[in-house]
C-alpha cells in the first residue's frame, strides 16, 4: 500500500517537474528550470524511498518485469542527470530529460506491483545485478542522447542566428558535448559490466555464455556501435556535431532492438 | 516624514555641471561634513558617480532643510538658483524611497542593468557610515535598497544579456566554448573594436592572443599591452590551427579569409572536430560567408552582433517592467515601516511623560519607601511601572497601526490632546 503511494507520489513529482521545465522553455527562464530541477530531486528522493521500502518489505529478492525495468530506467536517468547538473550549468537540459522520465514512469505505473510472469529461471542475485547494470547503462545512453539532441538544436540555433533568447537559455555547446561524452563513457562501462554479469549467469543457468538469443545479438551489436563511437571520441578526437549525431544513431539502434525484440522474437529475455 | 532626495543625473544636467559637483562630492571628507554642519540635516548619504550626483537625507525641518540642500547643490555646481528646476529633481518621503530602489536596481542607469551602480551606492553608504552621517532611517533604507537590487538581479534578466557588440561576441563565444579559460584568439586587424573585444576576452580568462596587422608596429604595441604575440600579416593563416576564436576587423576591400583556408586550418588541428568561432566586425567583410557553413565553425558578422544587441536591449526593456513591479512591491513593504516612524515622536513623548510621573510619585513617597526592605522597594517600583506599561500598551499599539496605514492621524491628535503632549 505504502509502496503504491510512494510510487504515485514520485510519478506526480516527475510529471510536475516536466511541466515546470516546459514552462521554463516557454517563458525562457533559467530560474523556472531551477524549480524544475528541485522538483526532480524531490521525485528522485521519493522514488529512492520507494525502492528502499520494497527492498525491506520483500523477503524474496525482487523479481524483474518490464514495468520494474522501466521504473528503474527512469530512476537511473534522473539520478545521472541530476548528478551531471552538479558539475555543469545545464539546467534546461532537464526540459528534455523530465518528460522522458515521466512517460517511462506512466508506462511503468500501468502494471505496478502486478503479478510477475517471468520464468523462475530469471531469479537470483546475478540476474538482478545484470539487469540493474544494463538498465543503468542504457539510461545513461538515453541522457547522452538527449544531450546530443540538445547539442544539435543549439548548434542549429547558433548557425541560423535566430531565436536568441533560446540560444541564451540553452547550455553551451561545450557543456552539452561533455555531458554526452561522460554519459557515453559511464553508460558503456556499466553496460559492459552488465553484459559480463549476464553471461556469467547464463553460464551457470544454461551452461554456456552465449545462446544466439536475439537480444544477445542485438545488444552486442549496439555495444559494438557504442564501442566504436567511444573509440572515435577518445582516439580520433571526435566531438561536437559528428559525435552528437552518432550517439543519436547508436541509441536508435538500441531502441530498435528493444522494439523488434519485444514484438517479433521469443527469447529468454521476454518478460511480458 | 522628512526624507528627501535631491539630485541630478545624465538626463537632467549637462556633463560640465555634473563634473563640477562630482569633483566636489567625490571627496566625502569635504562634502559630508559640509552637509552635516547644517542643523536641519540629521542623516545624509552623498552619491557621486559620473552619471549622477544625489544627496539623500533625513531632515529636521522640512522646508528649511530642503532650501539648504537646493542652495548647496547650486553653490557647489555653480549654477543659478533659478535654474534648479531645470537641473535638479527632488523626491520626498516615499518617492525618494522609490527613486533610490530604482537607482540601486540599475533601472535609472544609462545602460539599464549595468552592475556598477550598486557598488557605487555601497561605497557611498560605507563612507557615510564611517563619518557617522547615517542613522536608523538611512541605515534601514539603504540595506533595503541593496536587498531590492539583489532581488531584481536574480528574479529578472535585466542584466542578462550583452548590450554592446564586443560583449555580445564574448557571450556568444561562451555559448560555444562554455568557459573562455585558456582559449586562444587571433585578432586580424588591430582597430579599436578588436581592442575592446580583446579586453573582454582577456577578462573572461582567454589565454594566448595573436595579433596580425598590416602595420606591424601597431600589432606589437597591442601585443605588449595584452601580453600577446604580434604576427606578420601575411602569416596569419598559419596561426589559424592554433586558435579557437578569430576576430577580423581589417580595412581590406575583399575577403581575406576564405572557406578553403579555414577548412585546411581545421584539418591541421590536433582534434579533427575542433570548434572555431569567427567574428567579422569589418565593413566590407573580411571573412567569406561560406566559412560559416563548415562543420563546428560559427561565423558572426557585425550585423548579426548588432541584431543580438538590439534584441537584448528590447529584452531588457521588457524585464524592466517586471523589475518595476517588483520594486513597487518592495516600496509598499518599506512604506509600512517608514510611516510608522511618524508615530515615534508621539510615543517617545508619551513615555517620557509617564516616566516623569512615575519618578515624581516615587520621589514623593521616598520617605515611606525608605522604610521598606530593599527587596520590597524593588517590588513596589516594578508594580508601578508595570501598571503604567499595561495602560500604555493599547494606545501605543493603536498609534503604530494608525501611522503605518496612512497620512491622517486622528488618534494621534487625540492622544496628544488628551495627554497634553
Amino acid at each position: 500500500m505504502t509502496e503504491t503511494v510512494l510510487f504515485k507520489a514520485a510519478l506526480a513529482a516527475y510529471v510536475a517537474s516536466a511541466f515546470v521545465y516546459g514552462g521554463s522553455l516557454l517563458k525562457r527562464r533559467v530560474l523556472t528550470a531551477r524549480f524544475g530541477a528541485g522538483l526532480m530531486l524531490v521525485a528522485l528522493g521519493i522514488h529512492t524511498f520507494y525502492y528502499l521500502f520494497r527492498w525491506i518489505g520483500e523477503a524474496d529478492i525482487p523479481s524483474v518485469d518490464v514495468y520494474d525495468t522501466l521504473s528503474f530506467f527512469a530512476w537511473a536517468m534522473a539520478a545521472s542527470y541530476l548528478a551531471m547538473q552538479l558539475r555543469t550549468k545545464t539546467r534546461v537540459l532537464g526540459a528534455f530529460v523530465a518528460p522522458v522520465i515521466s512517460v517511462l514512469m506512466i508506462v511503468a505505473s500501468i502494471d505496478l506491483g502486478g503479478s510477475v510472469v517471468g520464468s523462475s529461471a530469471l531469479k537470483g542475485t546475478l540476474v538482478i545485478i545484470h539487469v540493474m547494470l544494463s538498465v543503468a547503462g542504457e539510461a545513461l545512453f538515453a541522457v547522452a542522447t538527449l544531450a546530443g539532441i540538445m547539442y544539435l538544436i543549439q548548434d542549429r540555433l547558433l548557425r541560423k542566428k535566430r531565436d536568441r533568447s533560446l540560444i541564451h537559455l540553452f547550455p553551451s555547446l561545450h557543456d552539452l558535448d561533455r555531458i554526452n561524452y561522460i554519459c557515453l563513457f559511464w553508460g558503456f562501462s556499466l553496460l559492459t559490466l552488465g553484459i559480463l554479469a549476464g553471461s556469467f549467469w547464463a553460464r551457470i543457468a544454461w551452461g554456456s555464455h552465449w545462446q544466439w538469443d536475439p537480444k544477445q545479438v542485438w545488444t552486442l551489436l549496439a555495444w559494438g556501435f557504442y564501442a566504436f563511437l567511444l573509440h572515435q571520441r577518445l582516439a580520433i578526437g571526435w566531438q561536437g556535431r559528428k559525435a552528437a549525431r552518432w550517439s543519436l544513431m547508436a541509441f536508435f539502434a538500441l531502441l530498435l532492438m528493444f522494439v523488434l525484440e519485444s514484438f517479433l522474437f521469443r527469447s529468454a529475455h521476454t518478460f511480458m | 516624514m522628512k526624507l528627501i532626495l535631491v539630485g541630478m543625473n545624465y538626463k537632467t544636467a549637462p556633463v560640465e555641471l555634473r563634473e563640477r559637483l562630482q569633483n566636489y562630492c567625490s571627496d566625502q571628507d569635504v562634502a559630508l561634513p559640509d552637509l552635516m554642519m547644517n542643523p536641519e540635516i540629521k542623516e545624509a548619504i552623498c552619491l557621486a558617480t559620473c552619471n549622477r550626483i544625489e544627496v539623500i537625507a533625513r531632515l529636521g525641518d522640512t522646508a528649511r532643510g530642503e532650501d539648504f540642500l537646493k542652495n548647496f547643490m547650486c553653490t557647489q555646481g555653480n549654477f543659478d538658483i533659478n535654474e534648479t528646476e531645470k537641473y535638479l529633481y527632488i523626491y520626498r518621503d516615499i518617492d525618494a524611497v522609490l527613486h533610490l530602489f530604482r537607482v540601486a536596481s540599475s533601472l535609472d542607469s544609462m545602460v539599464m542593468g549595468e552592475p556598477q551602480i550598486l557598488g557605487q551606492i555601497k561605497d557611498a553608504y560605507r563612507m557615510a557610515v564611517d563619518r557617522h552621517a547615517t542613522g536608523v532611517l538611512l541605515n534601514r533604507l539603504t540595506h533595503h535598497a541593496f536587498q531590492v537590487a539583489k532581488r531584481v538581479r536574480s528574479e529578472t534578466e535585466i542584466a542578462g544579456n550583452a548590450v554592446s557588440v564586443s560583449y555580445a561576441a564574448v557571450e556568444l563565444a561562451k555559448k560555444i566554448f562554455g568557459s573562455l579559460k585558456g582559449k586562444a584568439a587571433l585578432l586580424i586587424g588591430a582597430g579599436e573594436m578588436s581592442e575592446l573585444a580583446a579586453r573582454h576576452l582577456i577578462r573572461q580568462g582567454a589565454g594566448n592572443l595573436f595579433i596580425a596587422n598590416r602595420t606591424i608596429a601597431r600589432a606589437q604595441q597591442m601585443a605588449e599591452e595584452f601580453h600577446g604575440a604580434a604576427v606578420s600579416f601575411d602569416e596569419f593563416p598559419s596561426f589559424l590551427p592554433e586558435v579557437d576564436i578569430v576576430i577580423a576587423s581589417t580595412g581590406a576591400p575583399g575577403y581575406i579569409l576564405t572557406a578553403p583556408m579555414v577548412a585546411a586550418a581545421l584539418k591541421k588541428h590536433k582534434h579533427k572536430q575542433h570548434m572555431l568561432f569567427l567574428i567579422d566586425i569589418a565593413v566590407p567583410r573580411d571573412i567569406e560567408p561560406e566559412v560559416g557553413e563548415l562543420d563546428n565553425v560559427y561565423l558572426y558578422n557585425i550585423d548579426h552582433l548588432q541584431d543580438v544587441v538590439d534584441a537584448n536591449r528590447a529584452m531588457r526593456r521588457g524585464e524592466a517592467l517586471r523589475a518595476e513591479e517588483l520594486i513597487a512591491e518592495e516600496v509598499a513593504g518599506f512604506e509600512k515601516w517608514f510611516n510608522s516612524l511618524a508615530a515615534v515622536p508621539a510615543i517617545v513623548r508619551l513615555r517620557e511623560k509617564t516616566d516623569s510621573i512615575v519618578q515624581g510619585e516615587l520621589a514623593r513617597f521616598s520617605a515611606w519607601l525608605g522604610g521598606l526592605k530593599e527587596e520590597d522597594r524593588a517590588h513596589v517600583e516594578w508594580l508601578v511601572s508595570s501598571v503604567v506599561n499595561k495602560i500604555l500598551h493599547d494606545p501605543i499599539t493603536v498609534l503604530k497601526e494608525e501611522s503605518s496605514e496612512g497620512d491622517e492621524l486622528p488618534d494621534m491628535a487625540a492622544i496628544r490632546r488628551l495627554f497634553k503632549l
